[in-house]
Protein backbone atom coordinates (compact mmCIF):
# COMPACT_ATOMS: atom_id res chain seq x y z
CA UNK A 1 0.00 0.00 0.00
CA UNK A 2 2.62 2.36 0.60
CA UNK A 3 4.71 1.84 -2.01
CA UNK A 4 1.99 2.37 -4.54
CA UNK A 5 1.11 5.04 -2.65
CA UNK A 6 5.28 6.60 -3.32
CA UNK A 7 5.06 5.07 -7.16
CA UNK A 8 2.11 7.16 -7.63
CA UNK A 9 3.42 10.09 -6.24
CA UNK A 10 7.09 9.94 -7.51
CA UNK A 11 5.48 9.81 -11.15
CA UNK A 12 3.31 12.97 -10.17
CA UNK A 13 6.58 14.32 -8.82
CA UNK A 14 8.70 13.28 -11.55
CA UNK A 15 6.35 14.43 -14.03
CA UNK A 16 5.09 18.17 -12.97
CA UNK A 17 8.59 18.71 -11.04
CA UNK A 18 9.80 21.43 -13.47
CA UNK A 19 6.32 23.33 -14.45
CA UNK A 20 6.00 23.66 -10.66
CA UNK A 21 9.59 24.55 -10.22
CA UNK A 22 8.64 27.69 -12.75
CA UNK A 23 5.28 28.37 -11.34
CA UNK A 24 7.56 28.73 -7.65
CA UNK A 25 10.15 30.39 -9.67
CA UNK A 26 7.82 32.99 -10.67
CA UNK A 27 5.74 33.58 -7.71
CA UNK A 28 9.13 34.14 -5.77
CA UNK A 29 10.17 36.74 -8.54
CA UNK A 30 12.97 34.83 -9.40
CA UNK A 31 14.10 33.29 -6.71
CA UNK A 32 15.87 29.61 -7.92
CA UNK A 33 16.91 28.64 -3.99
CA UNK A 34 13.45 29.84 -2.36
CA UNK A 35 11.35 28.39 -5.19
CA UNK A 36 12.87 24.78 -4.78
CA UNK A 37 12.24 25.38 -1.08
CA UNK A 38 9.05 25.88 -2.13
CA UNK A 39 8.34 22.92 -4.45
CA UNK A 40 9.79 20.80 -1.73
CA UNK A 41 7.44 22.08 1.38
CA UNK A 42 4.17 21.54 -1.04
CA UNK A 43 5.23 18.37 -2.17
CA UNK A 44 5.84 17.18 1.24
CA UNK A 45 2.54 18.50 1.82
CA UNK A 46 0.98 16.76 -1.02
CA UNK A 47 2.38 13.51 0.19
CA UNK A 48 0.26 13.49 3.62
CA UNK A 49 -2.43 14.69 1.38
CA UNK A 50 -2.07 12.12 -0.95
CA UNK A 51 -4.58 9.43 -0.68
CA UNK A 52 -7.25 11.80 -0.61
CA UNK A 53 -6.68 14.46 -3.67
CA UNK A 54 -4.58 11.59 -5.17
CA UNK A 55 -8.08 10.38 -7.66
CA UNK A 56 -8.85 14.03 -7.80
CA UNK A 57 -6.69 17.07 -8.96
CA UNK A 58 -3.71 16.80 -7.00
CA UNK A 59 -1.97 20.00 -9.42
CA UNK A 60 -4.49 21.76 -7.97
CA UNK A 61 -4.01 21.16 -4.40
CA UNK A 62 0.24 21.76 -4.83
CA UNK A 63 -0.58 25.03 -6.48
CA UNK A 64 -3.14 26.39 -4.18
CA UNK A 65 -0.28 25.41 -1.32
CA UNK A 66 2.12 27.02 -3.78
CA UNK A 67 0.51 30.02 -4.11
CA UNK A 68 -0.59 30.12 -0.31
CA UNK A 69 3.47 29.38 0.95
CA UNK A 70 4.74 32.18 -0.89
CA UNK A 71 2.80 34.50 0.07
CA UNK A 72 3.51 33.66 3.79
CA UNK A 73 7.03 33.21 3.21
CA UNK A 74 6.85 36.88 1.68
CA UNK A 75 5.12 38.24 4.72
CA UNK A 76 7.10 36.64 7.14
CA UNK A 77 10.79 37.03 6.41
CA UNK A 78 12.70 39.00 4.17
CA UNK A 79 13.99 37.88 1.44
CA UNK A 80 15.54 40.88 -0.57
CA UNK A 81 12.46 42.44 -2.04
CA UNK A 82 12.48 45.88 -1.92
CA UNK A 83 10.94 47.78 -4.36
CA UNK A 84 13.61 50.27 -5.85
CA UNK A 85 13.56 53.49 -8.72
CA UNK A 86 16.70 51.17 -10.46
CA UNK A 87 17.08 47.48 -10.39
CA UNK A 88 20.40 46.70 -9.08
CA UNK A 89 21.24 43.88 -10.76
CA UNK A 90 20.12 44.36 -13.99
CA UNK A 91 22.02 42.31 -16.60
CA UNK A 92 24.68 43.70 -19.02
CA UNK A 93 23.67 43.09 -22.73
CA UNK A 94 25.51 40.56 -24.84
CA UNK A 95 27.15 38.80 -22.09
CA UNK A 96 23.69 36.39 -21.28
CA UNK A 97 21.25 34.91 -24.38
CA UNK A 98 18.69 36.80 -24.85
CA UNK A 99 16.33 34.44 -23.65
CA UNK A 100 17.66 34.42 -19.85
CA UNK A 101 18.07 38.26 -20.36
CA UNK A 102 13.96 38.22 -20.97
CA UNK A 103 13.31 36.36 -18.19
CA UNK A 104 15.79 38.06 -16.11
CA UNK A 105 13.54 41.23 -17.07
CA UNK A 106 10.18 39.46 -16.38
CA UNK A 107 11.36 37.97 -13.06
CA UNK A 108 12.85 40.94 -11.75
CA UNK A 109 9.38 42.85 -12.83
CA UNK A 110 7.37 40.26 -10.82
CA UNK A 111 9.75 40.60 -7.76
CA UNK A 112 8.21 44.16 -7.56
CA UNK A 113 4.67 43.19 -7.28
CA UNK A 114 3.25 42.22 -4.09
CA UNK A 115 2.97 38.97 -3.14
CA UNK A 116 -0.64 38.81 -3.82
CA UNK A 117 -0.51 40.46 -6.92
CA UNK A 118 2.07 38.40 -8.07
CA UNK A 119 0.58 34.91 -7.48
CA UNK A 120 -3.23 36.98 -9.02
CA UNK A 121 -0.85 37.53 -12.65
CA UNK A 122 0.79 34.13 -12.56
CA UNK A 123 -2.18 32.30 -11.86
CA UNK A 124 -4.01 34.36 -14.55
CA UNK A 125 -1.92 34.66 -17.41
CA UNK A 126 0.92 31.73 -16.89
CA UNK A 127 -1.67 28.88 -15.38
CA UNK A 128 -4.62 30.48 -17.29
CA UNK A 129 -7.06 30.29 -14.45
CA UNK A 130 -10.58 31.49 -14.70
CA UNK A 131 -10.99 34.05 -11.91
CA UNK A 132 -12.96 31.90 -9.59
CA UNK A 133 -9.75 29.43 -9.24
CA UNK A 134 -7.29 32.25 -8.85
CA UNK A 135 -9.81 33.50 -6.45
CA UNK A 136 -10.09 30.25 -4.66
CA UNK A 137 -6.02 30.02 -4.89
CA UNK A 138 -5.76 32.92 -3.10
CA UNK A 139 -8.95 32.45 -0.47
CA UNK A 140 -10.27 35.32 -1.34
CA UNK A 141 -12.77 36.60 -3.09
CA UNK A 142 -13.77 36.68 -6.89
CA UNK A 143 -13.74 40.36 -6.91
CA UNK A 144 -10.39 40.65 -4.64
CA UNK A 145 -8.34 38.51 -6.96
CA UNK A 146 -9.58 40.35 -10.00
CA UNK A 147 -7.98 43.50 -8.18
CA UNK A 148 -5.00 42.15 -7.51
CA UNK A 149 -4.82 41.00 -11.22
CA UNK A 150 -5.49 44.31 -13.28
CA UNK A 151 -3.07 46.01 -10.34
CA UNK A 152 -0.50 43.36 -10.91
CA UNK A 153 -0.87 43.96 -15.00
CA UNK A 154 -1.19 47.67 -14.66
CA UNK A 155 2.38 47.87 -12.63
CA UNK A 156 3.85 45.17 -15.04
CA UNK A 157 2.60 47.60 -18.11
CA UNK A 158 4.42 50.21 -16.55
CA UNK A 159 7.74 48.35 -15.93
CA UNK A 160 7.80 46.30 -18.94
CA UNK A 161 6.46 48.91 -21.25
CA UNK A 162 9.99 49.09 -23.06
CA UNK A 163 10.62 45.37 -22.75
CA UNK A 164 7.91 43.51 -24.32
CA UNK A 165 7.21 43.79 -27.94
CA UNK A 166 4.48 43.25 -30.00
CA UNK A 167 4.03 39.74 -31.43
CA UNK A 168 5.14 40.02 -35.17
CA UNK B 1 -6.96 40.45 -23.31
CA UNK B 2 -5.21 43.11 -24.78
CA UNK B 3 -1.59 42.70 -26.62
CA UNK B 4 0.57 43.67 -23.21
CA UNK B 5 -1.73 40.40 -21.42
CA UNK B 6 -0.83 38.31 -24.41
CA UNK B 7 2.90 39.34 -24.62
CA UNK B 8 3.03 39.24 -20.79
CA UNK B 9 0.72 35.44 -21.01
CA UNK B 10 3.32 34.29 -23.55
CA UNK B 11 6.41 35.66 -22.00
CA UNK B 12 5.59 33.80 -19.07
CA UNK B 13 5.65 30.33 -21.17
CA UNK B 14 8.72 31.14 -22.82
CA UNK B 15 10.99 31.87 -20.41
CA UNK B 16 10.07 27.89 -19.09
CA UNK B 17 12.89 25.68 -19.16
CA UNK B 18 13.19 22.25 -18.38
CA UNK B 19 14.26 20.63 -14.99
CA UNK B 20 14.39 16.94 -14.59
CA UNK B 21 13.59 15.61 -11.96
CA UNK B 22 16.82 13.95 -10.71
CA UNK B 23 17.49 11.24 -7.88
CA UNK B 24 19.13 13.92 -5.58
CA UNK B 25 15.65 15.70 -6.15
CA UNK B 26 14.04 12.78 -4.96
CA UNK B 27 16.21 11.72 -1.75
CA UNK B 28 15.92 15.33 -0.72
CA UNK B 29 11.81 15.08 -1.23
CA UNK B 30 11.73 11.54 1.12
CA UNK B 31 14.31 13.57 3.42
CA UNK B 32 11.86 16.03 3.99
CA UNK B 33 9.30 13.84 4.21
CA UNK B 34 10.84 11.38 6.98
CA UNK B 35 11.36 14.77 9.01
CA UNK B 36 7.95 15.90 8.58
CA UNK B 37 6.34 11.92 9.52
CA UNK B 38 8.85 12.25 12.70
CA UNK B 39 7.79 16.11 13.55
CA UNK B 40 4.25 15.18 13.16
CA UNK B 41 4.42 11.82 15.44
CA UNK B 42 6.44 13.74 18.17
CA UNK B 43 3.54 16.65 17.85
CA UNK B 44 0.99 13.78 18.10
CA UNK B 45 3.28 11.80 20.98
CA UNK B 46 3.61 15.75 22.74
CA UNK B 47 -0.12 16.18 23.15
CA UNK B 48 -1.45 12.71 23.98
CA UNK B 49 1.22 13.12 26.48
CA UNK B 50 -0.24 16.60 27.87
CA UNK B 51 -3.69 15.22 27.03
CA UNK B 52 -3.02 12.14 29.71
CA UNK B 53 -1.37 14.26 32.37
CA UNK B 54 -4.01 16.50 32.29
CA UNK B 55 -6.72 14.06 32.80
CA UNK B 56 -4.75 12.67 35.49
CA UNK B 57 -4.31 16.22 37.43
CA UNK B 58 -7.66 16.35 36.31
CA UNK B 59 -8.85 13.02 38.40
CA UNK B 60 -6.38 13.48 41.30
CA UNK B 61 -8.01 16.66 42.36
CA UNK B 62 -11.84 15.40 42.26
CA UNK B 63 -11.98 13.25 45.05
CA UNK B 64 -10.25 16.35 47.13
CA UNK B 65 -12.79 18.83 45.80
CA UNK B 66 -15.39 16.12 46.92
CA UNK B 67 -14.16 15.40 50.32
CA UNK B 68 -13.75 19.28 50.56
CA UNK B 69 -17.66 19.55 49.47
CA UNK B 70 -19.01 17.04 52.08
CA UNK B 71 -18.87 19.04 54.94
CA UNK B 72 -20.77 22.10 53.88
CA UNK B 73 -23.41 19.77 52.33
CA UNK B 74 -23.59 17.97 55.84
CA UNK B 75 -24.16 21.55 57.80
CA UNK B 76 -26.84 22.39 55.60
CA UNK B 77 -28.97 18.96 56.31
CA UNK B 78 -31.96 19.97 58.37
CA UNK B 79 -32.26 19.32 61.67
CA UNK B 80 -34.49 15.04 62.31
CA UNK B 81 -38.02 15.71 62.25
CA UNK B 82 -38.01 13.64 65.47
CA UNK B 83 -36.11 16.48 67.60
CA UNK B 84 -38.30 17.49 71.14
CA UNK B 85 -38.30 20.75 71.15
CA UNK B 86 -41.83 21.73 72.04
CA UNK B 87 -43.34 24.67 70.13
CA UNK B 88 -46.38 26.25 71.59
CA UNK B 89 -48.23 26.26 68.08
CA UNK B 90 -48.31 22.79 68.14
CA UNK B 91 -49.46 22.57 71.11
CA UNK B 92 -53.64 22.87 71.89
CA UNK B 93 -54.46 25.66 74.04
CA UNK B 94 -57.56 25.09 75.66
CA UNK B 95 -57.22 28.27 78.11
CA UNK B 96 -57.73 30.71 75.24
CA UNK B 97 -61.18 31.30 74.89
CA UNK B 98 -62.47 32.48 71.72
CA UNK B 99 -63.99 35.77 72.42
CA UNK B 100 -65.98 36.10 69.08
CA UNK B 101 -69.16 34.38 69.25
CA UNK B 102 -69.87 33.25 72.97
CA UNK B 103 -71.45 29.36 71.88
CA UNK B 104 -74.84 28.66 73.07
CA UNK B 105 -75.58 25.39 74.42
CA UNK B 106 -77.66 23.33 72.07
CA UNK B 107 -81.09 22.15 73.43
CA UNK B 108 -79.87 19.10 72.53
CA UNK B 109 -77.66 19.20 75.00
CA UNK B 110 -80.59 19.34 77.61
CA UNK B 111 -81.46 16.93 79.55
CA UNK B 112 -84.30 14.91 76.88
CA UNK B 113 -86.20 14.66 80.40
CA UNK B 114 -86.79 18.44 80.79
CA UNK B 115 -90.41 19.71 81.16
CA UNK B 116 -91.19 22.95 79.31
CA UNK B 117 -88.63 25.03 81.81
CA UNK B 118 -86.74 26.96 79.16
CA UNK B 119 -83.10 27.48 79.70
CA UNK B 120 -82.17 31.17 79.47
CA UNK B 121 -81.33 32.09 76.10
CA UNK B 122 -77.83 34.57 77.61
CA UNK B 123 -76.59 31.17 79.28
CA UNK B 124 -73.07 30.74 78.01
CA UNK B 125 -71.29 27.44 78.88
CA UNK B 126 -67.73 28.45 80.09
CA UNK B 127 -64.95 27.24 77.30
CA UNK B 128 -63.47 24.87 79.79
CA UNK B 129 -66.35 22.31 79.96
CA UNK B 130 -65.68 21.74 76.21
CA UNK B 131 -63.69 18.38 76.10
CA UNK B 132 -60.32 18.56 75.23
CA UNK B 133 -60.72 16.85 72.06
CA UNK B 134 -62.82 19.46 70.32
CA UNK B 135 -61.11 21.74 68.46
CA UNK B 136 -61.97 25.32 67.81
CA UNK B 137 -63.29 24.78 64.29
CA UNK B 138 -65.59 22.24 65.48
CA UNK B 139 -67.03 24.44 68.30
CA UNK B 140 -67.64 27.39 65.59
CA UNK B 141 -69.55 25.28 63.33
CA UNK B 142 -71.33 23.80 66.37
CA UNK B 143 -71.96 27.88 67.30
CA UNK B 144 -73.06 28.05 63.42
CA UNK B 145 -75.67 25.55 63.51
CA UNK B 146 -78.80 26.97 64.07
CA UNK B 147 -80.02 25.83 67.84
CA UNK B 148 -83.66 24.37 67.90
CA UNK B 149 -86.33 26.51 69.84
CA UNK B 150 -87.15 24.93 73.10
CA UNK B 151 -90.19 23.08 73.04
CA UNK B 152 -92.48 23.11 75.98
CA UNK B 153 -93.51 19.93 75.36
CA UNK B 154 -91.61 16.97 76.52
CA UNK B 155 -89.28 15.41 74.23
CA UNK B 156 -89.73 12.25 74.53
CA UNK B 157 -87.94 9.42 72.82
CA UNK B 158 -90.10 7.46 71.08
CA UNK B 159 -89.95 4.21 72.32
CA UNK B 160 -88.90 1.33 69.86
CA UNK B 161 -91.68 0.31 67.86
CA UNK B 162 -92.98 -2.83 68.55
CA UNK B 163 -91.67 -5.45 66.24
CA UNK B 164 -94.41 -6.70 64.15
CA UNK B 165 -93.94 -9.80 62.43
CA UNK B 166 -94.74 -8.84 58.86
CA UNK B 167 -96.76 -12.13 57.29
CA UNK B 168 -94.80 -13.14 55.15
CA UNK B 169 -95.23 -14.06 51.67
CA UNK B 170 -94.96 -17.74 52.09
CA UNK B 171 -97.29 -17.48 55.28
CA UNK B 172 -100.39 -18.36 52.71
CA UNK B 173 -98.76 -20.87 51.47
CA UNK B 174 -97.56 -22.96 54.12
Amino acid sequence: MEQVRADGFDEFAAARWSALLHVARLLTGGDRQRAEDLVQEALVKLWFAWPKVAEQAPEAYVRTVLVRMAARSARRRWWGERPVEQLPDRPAPGDVSSTVAERSRLEDALAQLSPKQRAAVVLRYYEDLPEAQVAQALGCPVGTARSHASRGVARLRQILSDAIRPVG
Amino acid sequence: MDDFERNLSRLMRDTQRHTPYEPEHRQRLHAGIRARRRSRMLWKAGGSAVAVAGLSVGLALLPNMLTRAQPADHDRRPQPATSPTPSQDSAPTFDSPDPSPTPTRPASSAPATSTGSSTPSGSTIPPTTYAPTASASESRIATMLPAPPPSSTPTTVPPSAPETKEPSASAGTE
